[in-house]
């Protein structure tokens, strides 16, 4: 994969990881996912989250060494909630939908 | 007696105290620091009479060696600033002139260029850690701020009682509510960041700042503690490179092409990552080249140094011993706080993290004035707070802007244009806080909000308008500029459902995007 | 009304000595610290001073804090009055020089 398709790939997982692990609290869960999708996926989000946030930190090092993939990878996952923090209350369909649109268009975009 | 204050209010009180005495400061330090993420390609904005001609270090050193070799060829050294990713600029300089004192020349003629005089993004660089005070007064006041900063952080996190459940909300709409939430999500979200770029601020300084293990250990010699951190490098500068250093007495002999040097240090540092090339005696048996690197090859900042080459056999002399792990800490420091690795992504997330740190202080500021004006009292202090939050926070935006406008309006062949510029920055500030004593807050926020909205999002044209030619690194300060705008101007749009002068319900209630009104 | 203001006064004193105790006094105290911490760490001189600076900013961050927010002015005196013993430890050689 080239440096840039793997940085996206970095940043998408940290969002990712952090909207799992904000929907695995019962107070965001409301506000963003119930009627959207079924009760029992909440338990699944903490560690869905959890395991984004690794591969986020993984993808980071495909794009730098050890040193500057750990910095990277903290600022991505800060921006990533900060965005997510921002999302929620003005487009709560597009903060919980961002990450699967954003996957498949670099799927989309791998495959050509 | 009242009874005595727990230890939240004592925090909470040291928090609003620290936080809104050093917070204006530290908003401009902030601001400046994270626009001096971008410096050089600011610079290179600033400079629309260097045209990027793709042109690599390689054939550029030695375009550069061609005219020094025609115009100075008995100086005692020279040294030529290639071109890099960051920066078109091919420049050289003679017998250790001062940085600014160079000549840019074209990299495909070697005819030198008339370019205009400008403060460049130097001038953000240089304020953000003076505070453009005299430079050791400054460095100290920015070193105050800075430990003041870590007193805010800390004493906030301590007075955040629901980290964690509140890790996430953000409630718009709400008044004094809403800038709470937002102000500990911004600092909460991003605290790594806020505590490792102010801990490495002050840690670039720490020989300035706490000199008592030097005084206790070395006597006050702040020379030897550098010459014991790194033997190889203080023999180094021992020679040549001085500002006046005597010309040396060895026979004629011609100097091998520079760029050769730079096709090795490029296999050394990596593709594109030399900055500069230095000749001292050149022409004569003894010249002695050296390449010096980017900032950006690792992590650790690592000024100054390089591979030094005999300039007429081309034997390696010197390269960079590994730096004792001491050392080595102190440079990771540096370089996790000056930002240079990693390329343009890494310099995105830090300036966007940067512009994050910058909306915590600001909001930390509005959430003192908010707070106060709920009280409703007549406050004198309240307005003193009120006119220098509008003038520090919205003020000093527009005058940034106007510092790239001054840039591209002045004529570009005025006398001592750069001080014109610097004149047109700090007058435009001064205005932004005449008028925020004149108007009332709520009126001053939302004008000079504006202001600075009109001006960034003009910029592209102002750009098309006074440049010939356009590349990718102008289009993006333009098209970055833009997106402010439209945060400026969005914000701006909504100060009367911000303001909630003083009433539990705000004048008009800010609705998510897209809910019934 | 004058004996509120008279107190109020005392008030702002009191405030304002634990501000200089707490910048100033925990300037001092941190200077001493890390001389002393210099001197102690058992590394090679250059690293021993490298690691007492990059920690006195976390020392000087902590007592500021600690004195801005205890309870007793006393008790901040007397952190202020341990820089003495901690500048005779970092500086001991020079004391001994002074004291010949």
């Amino acid at each position: 994969m080239n440096p840039a398709a793997s940085f996206t790939l970095c940043v998408v997982l940290a969002y990712a990881g952090m909207l799992g692990l904000c929907l695995g609290m019962d107070r965001h869960w409301k506000q963003l996912a119930t009627g959207r999708l079924p009760a029992y996926a909440q338990r699944l989000c903490r560690p869905i989250g959890v395991l984004s946030l690794g591969l986020a930190g993984w993808a980071a090092g495909l794009v730098w060494p050890v040193g500057m993939a750990i910095v990277a990878w903290f600022g991505s996952i800060s921006l990533a909630g900060f965005v997510l923090l921002m999302l929620m209350p003005y487009a709560p369909r597009l903060a919980l939908w961002l990450p699967v649109a954003s996957g498949m268009l670099l799927a989309v975009a791998a495959s050509l | 007696m009242a009874r005595a204050p727990s230890l939240t209010q004592s925090m909470s009180g040291v928090h609003t105290w620290v936080g809104l005495l050093l917070g204006w400061a530290l908003f401009a330090i902030f601001l400046t620091g994270t626009l001096a993420v971008f410096d050089k390609e600011i610079d290179w904005w600033m400079a629309p009479e260097l045209t990027n001609q793709d042109q690599g270090p390689v054939v550029a050193a030695n375009v550069a060696q061609r005219w020094l070799q025609a115009n100075h060829p008995t100086s005692s050294s020279w040294t030529i600033a290639l071109p890099t990713e960051r920066s078109p600029r091919l420049a050289v300089s003679v017998d250790g002139q001062r940085r600014g004192e160079n000549t840019p020349l074209d990299a495909e003629s070697g005819e030198p260029l008339a370019v205009r005089d400008t403060l460049g993004g130097a001038f953000f660089f240089h304020f953000h850690y003076t505070l453009h005070l005299p430079r050791l007064l400054g460095v100290w006041v920015v070193g105050f701020a800075a430990m003041a900063m870590l007193v805010a952080l800390v004493s906030g996190i301590i007075i955040h009682k629901k980290i964690f459940k509140d890790f996430f909300t953000f409630r718009p709409a709400k008044g004094q509510r809403s800038w709470l939430d937002g102000h500990n999500a911004s600092a909460v979200l991003l605290l790594p960041f806020h505590l490792m770029i102010t801990y490495t601020g002050l840690a670039i300084f720490c020989v300035l700042y706490m000199p008592a293990a030097v005084d206790a250990l070395y006597g006050g010699d702040r020379q030897a503690l550098f010459r014991e951190a790194d033997p190889a490098a203080a023999a180094q500068t021992g020679r040549g490179f001085g500002r006046d250093a005597p010309k040396s007495q060895a026979p004629a002999a011609p100097l091998l092409a520079l760029g050769q040097f730079v096709e090795q240090g490029e296999a050394y540092y990596g593709r594109g990552m030399v900055a500069a090339v230095s000749v001292s005696d050149p022409g004569q048996a003894d010249a002695r080249v050296t390449v010096r690197p980017v900032l950006g090859n690792r992590i650790e900042l690592t000024k100054g140094q390089g591979l030094t080459y005999d300039g007429v056999s081309g034997a390696l002399l010197h390269e960079p011993a590994p730096a004792r792990a001491s050392l080595l800490t102190q440079r990771v420091l540096a370089g996790l706080h000056f930002a240079q690795f990693g390329g343009y992504p890494m310099r995105w997330l830090y300036f966007l993290c940067g512009l994050v740190s910058c909306a915590m202080i600001g909001s930390g500021l509005v959430l003192y004035a908010v707070k106060k004006r709920k009280q409703a009292r007549d406050d004198r202090f309240l307005a003193v707070v009120e006119r220098l939050n509008v003038s520090v926070i919205a003020g000093l935006a527009v005058a940034c802007l106007a510092l790239l406008w001054s840039n591209r309006l002045l004529p570009a062949a005025l006398e001592a244009r750069a001080s014109a510029e610097l004149a047109a920055f700090f007058g435009v500030w001064l205005a932004t806080l005449l008028h925020a004593m004149w108007r009332p807050p709520f009126h001053a926020w939302r004008e000079q909000l504006l202001v600075a909205a009109v001006l960034a999002l003009a910029l592209p044209l102002l750009d098309f308008l006074s440049a010939d030619t356009t590349d990718r690194v102008r289009l993006s300060i333009d098209s970055a500029a833009a997106m402010m705008g439209l945060v400026f101007g969005w914000t701006a749009w909504k100060v009367p459902a911000l303001s909630a002068k003083g009433r539990s319900e705000p004048l008009l209630r800010v609705r998510p995007a897209g809910a019934a009104q | 009304m004058a004996r509120t203001a008279a107190k109020d006064g005392r008030a702002w004193q009191v405030l304002l000595l634990r501000i200089v105790m707490a910048v100033l006094g925990g300037y001092a105290f941190t200077y001493a610290a890390t001389a002393a911490l210099a001197r102690l760490l058992p590394f090679d001189r250059y690293d021993a001073a490298a690691i007492a600076m990059l920690a006195s900013f976390v020392v000087y961050l902590t007592f500021v804090l600690w004195a801005l927010t205890t309870r007793s002015s006393w008790r901040v005196l007397l952190g202020v009055m341990a820089t003495l013993p901690l500048a005779a430890i970092g500086f001991w050689p020079q004391l001994l020089e002074g004291l010949r």
